[in-house]
């Protein structure tokens, strides 16, 4: 019998052994990774789907308690898999790393602490599985770059945890009980609504969306490769599943007043999701280097997923979900295509990259799927599911968030094409003129991931009805379909003849491509230059300063950076002061403070 | 009240000898100063097998007045007893090099602890506060800063001044000094709480010196931010504990000072957030252990006051535990290669285990699960809950944030970087995994600990209250 808490322990286990392995062989240590992550996913998915997964609890009595619902299975699936796909990069890359054997131990302990996440309907439980999973791969971060990134996604993530304590703790102090199920089902009034925005904080602090979001490309940015993925396309959905039961499973709650048409503060959540779609894509437009544009991509696309959310029906909820799913197949794609650029050119900057697509083919097609999908261009599965936020919206008439959305959609052709632009097509720099496609191992998780992508898009009606099960797990019913078409307010999405007719697109624009004469190459230095020398061939790179009309417009997020360096600028001050007039080497400055403190005791005691 | 005194003369009983052992065998060093070293070891081994052995009950010496001797062993108390003398057998073995000139002073000090943590009675308390205080002035002269000592030894001394000036003040009015004869004359009213204020104030300010309380600790950064392993571990870890334990003994069964509660209740959260903010903004190893323990010293006192004595007995444990890793370790690295963190970056690649043990600690005392601060943690925050009070867990929280980032600062600074040194004391390495495993166990495990400490609560009041142990 193949039980939750089985699965826990052995991926522990495994880390452990596969840490002394490690010490002897790296890359035997990176197989078994590989190995331990694909089966768990299997083994995971195959009893929890045919029923057969219990959640018996033998050995840690008092630690754990698990269940296995529908949404717990939906989400163990999706993140296990990304894992058990970004494992496919630990053998090439683990010597890269500070500390490759510790590495391979925390990346399966973060896959262990995943399962006790999504299976249990205890909080507590869930919280100890959910900081687990903060301190294993907060201790990710660091194994290629310096302090302060590690310390970054320790505080956002932080504050997103404690949030989520608080609600925990409040709740277990009003039902005396810490009951997943049962608190949820009974929370009502104001209680409620504070449950509600302590678990919407949460969610938003995981999830990086705005006022969070500057951690995504501030952490992802810097982080071994895929380590990026790992977070973009797994971690982060623990922040969509916070968002699941706050959003979703409380609301909608009771209100005084209503917001057009839902209650005001799933309104302001749903504002704030639109601020973070907006902001997210102008700040992923703006940036030279890749990593950091797909982080804040991905921050703009977890605005779509909480936006999805907060709506509170079935159209919504589907949306939200389908939306997790497509972000985390396409986004991790991206982040592993971009990870396979920086293995064989150390950089994932823009503007030091061009012509790409010469050295890695595949490696281009996968990117380039990947980022239609998360820009919601059919036939992905990213545009099904940006087809249903639009639809929820518009039916809810809520025009000025379908506004946001739409822009952020219009927005992100523009960072699509920055990447594409400037890093897989244009003229090559000389110094990459030996650069190979990426090695068969990384090859294999991409093009899962890329199938996955179209498929989803393709036929999503086969992906709706596994979602449905989780819809209507939680009350909300299915939603319609009829044979491969989605049924929406206003239309039929008919997905395979959208595939059908892009398919045919595509193909008349290869015959043409193969009739016409082929362009000419020209070498960057190829170029007229009006008598000047050129010393630095990069400066001519077309894909410096590739918006920069556009990018004279805005500098940063709003508010946010300044906000929280002053915070921490605060803090400092006080411990200056703290230091200075209390920690002194003068006997007499105690004594001066005991003689105030007696004055205060004598003078309050008097009187 | 007779039944209390009456004790049974068996070998288990004489929980005095725990005193006596190494007070008398600290007299006799002074004749042999080579055999000093044969002598502490044997007071300790002595003391941590006899504290296992020692039966719960209340000892009564001489029937003098106010300056009778009672020892009482409940539940707290013998717990406290375990821990105190293991760690402190823990401590001097490693720093055994150290250790051997300071054989006598080692001496006093494991007696005025053990007397710290038995003593029943507010004089008793006196003497033993000044034994383990003289003990503590002499070990910090290990540091060879003068000043430094110079300075804690005039704030400790007006510290216990206060306090003593407060016994007086109290024995003139209430006519007792023992502990129990004060906790029932408040059940029976014969003494009101608000008469007694100004005397138990002066003993919280007294003994807030040697429990480093914000305005009147500035003693700490002087004597801790340079000093040795021996004596900085001491202070942080078991000294530090043992002074809380009083502390909180002194808060839960006779300290009514709720009319003074909001100056007490301001100079707790100054020590928290002050302790907390300091250390947030230094950047050298052992003074951010320093302040951090100032922080945590404030928390601990501030849940005794609540009257949350478990969680405030497990957060003396905890921090018992961690920062005899975390100070042990840290102030080995930093005599070696200096506080400054830049110059320790990377120094766990070539120390594995001492990283190992060290992160285990750093993130017990961030109260991260699995680790034995986390069910700290949550004891704390339900027990604040179950008190009605919503407010401070947000504090809490807050100021457990600013904790965590420079813990784990500290830590990736420490695994992070291309300093080179190797640190070959055996028995650190061993001791200090062997505790940091501890702290896993009691993280995933912690039901035998919280089964031993459910009671001690009722226990202790179940004793004053005339119950037989």
């Amino acid at each position: 019998m193949i039980s939750v808490e089985y699965l826990i322990l052995g991926t522990v286990l495994s880390a452990i052994l596969t840490y002394f392995v490690s010490l002897f062989n790296r890359k035997l240590a990176s197989a078994l990774v590989i190995l331990v992550s694909s089966i768990v996913f299997g083994i995971y998915t195959y009893s929890g789907y045919s029923g057969s997964l219990s959640a018996v609890v033998e050995l840690m009595p008092n630690f754990g308690y698990f269940k296995v619902t529908e949404l717990g299975l939906f989400f163990t699936t999706i993140v296990t898999f990304i894992i058990a796909m970004v494992s496919f990069f630990h053998p090439l890359y683990s010597e890269r790393y500070a500390h490759p054997h510790a590495f391979q131990f925390l990346y399966l302990l973060v896959l262990a602490g995943v399962i006790g996440v999504f299976n249990t309907n205890n909080f507590i439980t869930l919280f100890v599985f959910f900081e687990i999973v903060v301190w294993a791969s907060m201790f990710l971060v660091p194994m290629s770059k310096g302090v302060k990134p590690t310390i970054t996604y320790f505080v956002f993530s932080t504050v997103g945890s404690f949030s989520l304590l608080y609600a925990i703790l409040y709740m277990a102090y009003g039902f005396g009980s810490t009951d997943i199920d049962y608190v949820l089902t009974n929370l009502t009034g104001t209680p409620a609504l504070i449950v509600y925005v302590l678990l919407a904080v949460a969610a938003f602090a995981k999830l990086g969306a705005y006022p969070f979001f500057t951690w995504l490309p501030d952490v992802l940015g810097e982080t071994p490769d895929p380590v990026s993925a790992l977070m973009s396309g797994g971690i982060e959905k623990l922040g969509a599943f916070i968002a699941v039961l706050g959003l979703v499973r409380i609301a909608p709650t009771t209100s005084y007043f209503v917001a057009v048409g839902v209650p005001w503060q799933n309104y302001i959540i749903g504002l704030l999701a639109g601020v973070t779609i907006v902001a997210g894509t102008f700040m992923a437009i703006r940036q030279d280097d890749a990593k950091r544009l797909l982080a804040y991509s991905s921050a703009a696309n977890g605005g779509y997923i909480l936006l999805a959310l907060t709506v509170g029906n079935t159209v919504g909820f589907t949306a939200g979900l389908f939306h997790i799913f497509a972000h985390a197949a396409a986004s991790t794609a991206a982040f592993l295509a971009i990870a396979v650029v920086s293995y064989r050119t150390k950089t994932s900057k823009i503007s030091e990259l061009g012509g790409m697509i010469h050295h890695m083919p595949i490696t281009y097609v996968v990117y380039l799927s990947a980022i239609i999908s998360m820009a919601g261009i059919p036939p992905m599965g990213g545009f099904i599911s940006k087809w249903l936020i639009f639809q929820t919206l518009i039916q809810n008439n809520m025009i000025f968030l379908a506004i946001a959305a739409f822009m952020g959609s219009i927005g992100s052709f523009l960072y699509v094409f920055r990447i594409l632009a400037g890093l897989f097509l244009g003229q090559k720099l000389p110094k990459y003129k030996d650069v190979k496609e990426a090695p068969i191992l990384m090859l294999v998780p991409m093009i899962l991931l890329t199938i996955l992508s179209v498929v989803s898009g393709v036929v999503p009606t086969y992906f709706l009805t596994w979602i449905a099960r989780v819809t209507t797990s939680l009350g909300y019913p299915a939603l319609a379909t009829s044979d491969l078409q989605i049924v929406g307010f206003n239309g039929v999405l008919d997905a395979p003849m959208i595939a059908l007719v892009f398919g045919v697109g595509v193909f008349i624009i290869f015959i043409l491509f193969l009739i016409f004469p082929k362009s000419r190459k020209v070498g960057l230095m190829d170029t007229y230059t009006a008598g000047e020398f050129i010393y630095t061939e990069e400066l001519l790179h077309y894909s410096a300063d590739f918006y920069a009309p556009l990018e004279r417009l805005y500098r940063e997020e709003p508010f946010v950076r300044k906000i929280y360096a002053s915070i921490r600028s605060k803090i400092m001050e006080l411990g200056d002061f703290v230091r200075y007039y209390f920690f002194t080497n003068k006997p007499e400055v105690t004594v001066f403070w005991i003689v105030v403190v007696l004055l205060i005791v004598v003078w309050g005691g008097i009187l | 009240m007779e039944r209390m005194s009456l004790m049974r003369w068996g070998l288990n009983n004489m929980a005095v000898i725990l005193i006596a052992v190494p007070l008398l065998l600290a007299f006799l060093s002074i004749l042999s100063k080579k055999h000093g070293y044969y002598a502490l070891i044997f007071a300790m081994v002595f003391n941590v097998s006899f504290s296992l052995y020692v039966e719960k009950g209340l000892v009564s010496i001489g029937h003098f007045g106010p300056v009778g001797i009672n020892l009482l062993v409940d539940q707290y108390s013998l717990i406290a007893l375990w821990f105190m003398n293991g760690l402190f057998f823990l401590i001097t073995m490693i720093n055994c090099k150290s250790m051997k000139k300071l054989a006598t002073v080692l001496l006093v000090l494991l007696a005025g602890l053990n007397g710290l943590i038995l003593t029943h009675d507010l004089f008793n308390l006196f003497v033993f506060l000044e034994v383990t205080g003289i003990a503590t002035y002499l070990l910090t002269t290990e540091n060879n800063k003068p000043l430094s000592t110079f300075n804690y030894l005039v704030q400790g001394t007006v510290g216990s001044g206060l306090y003593l000036v407060g016994l007086m003040i109290l024995y003139s009015m209430i006519g007792t000094l023992n502990m129990n004869q004060i906790y029932l004359g408040f059940i029976t009213n014969q003494i009101t709480p608000d008469k007694v204020v100004i005397p138990f104030m002066l003993m919280v300010i007294g003994l807030g010196v040697e429990a480093k309380l914000l305005p009147f600790n500035a003693w700490v950064k002087g004597v801790l931010e340079e000093a040795k392993p021996l004596s900085g571990t001491l202070i942080t870890s078991v000294i530090a504990g043992v002074i809380l334990l009083v502390f909180g003994r002194l808060l839960t069964v006779v300290m009514m000072i709720s009319t003074a509660k909001v100056i007490v209740t301001v100079i707790l959260f100054a020590t928290i957030a002050g302790g907390e903010v300091a250390a947030f903004r230094s950047n050298k190893m052992r003074e951010i252990l320093l302040f951090s323990s100032v922080g945590q010293a404030g928390l601990i006192i501030y849940l005794f006051a609540q009257g949350l004595l478990m969680p405030a007995f497990l957060l003396i444990l905890a921090n018992m535990l961690s920062k005899f890793i975390l100070f042990s370790i840290g102030a080995e690295l930093a005599e070696k290669e200096g506080d400054a963190l830049e110059n320790l970056r990377g120094i766990f690649k070539h120390n594995k285990l001492l990283g190992v043990s060290f992160t285990i600690a750093a993130l017990s005392v961030s109260g991260l699960p699995i680790f034995f601060g986390f069910i700290v943690k949550l004891n704390i925050l339900f027990g604040l809950f179950n008190a009605n009070d919503l407010i401070t867990p947000m504090l809490l929280l807050a100021v457990s944030l600013v904790e965590g980032v420079y813990f784990i600062r500290l830590i990736v600074q420490l695994w992070n970087g291309d300093i080179e040194a190797k640190i070959s004391n055996r028995l650190l390495i061993v001791s200090t995994l062997a505790v940091a495993l501890g702290l896993v166990v009691l993280g995933v495990w912690s039901q035998p600990l919280t089964d031993l400490m459910s009671n001690i609560n009722l226990d202790m009041l179940h004793i004053l209250q005339g119950g037989t142990v």
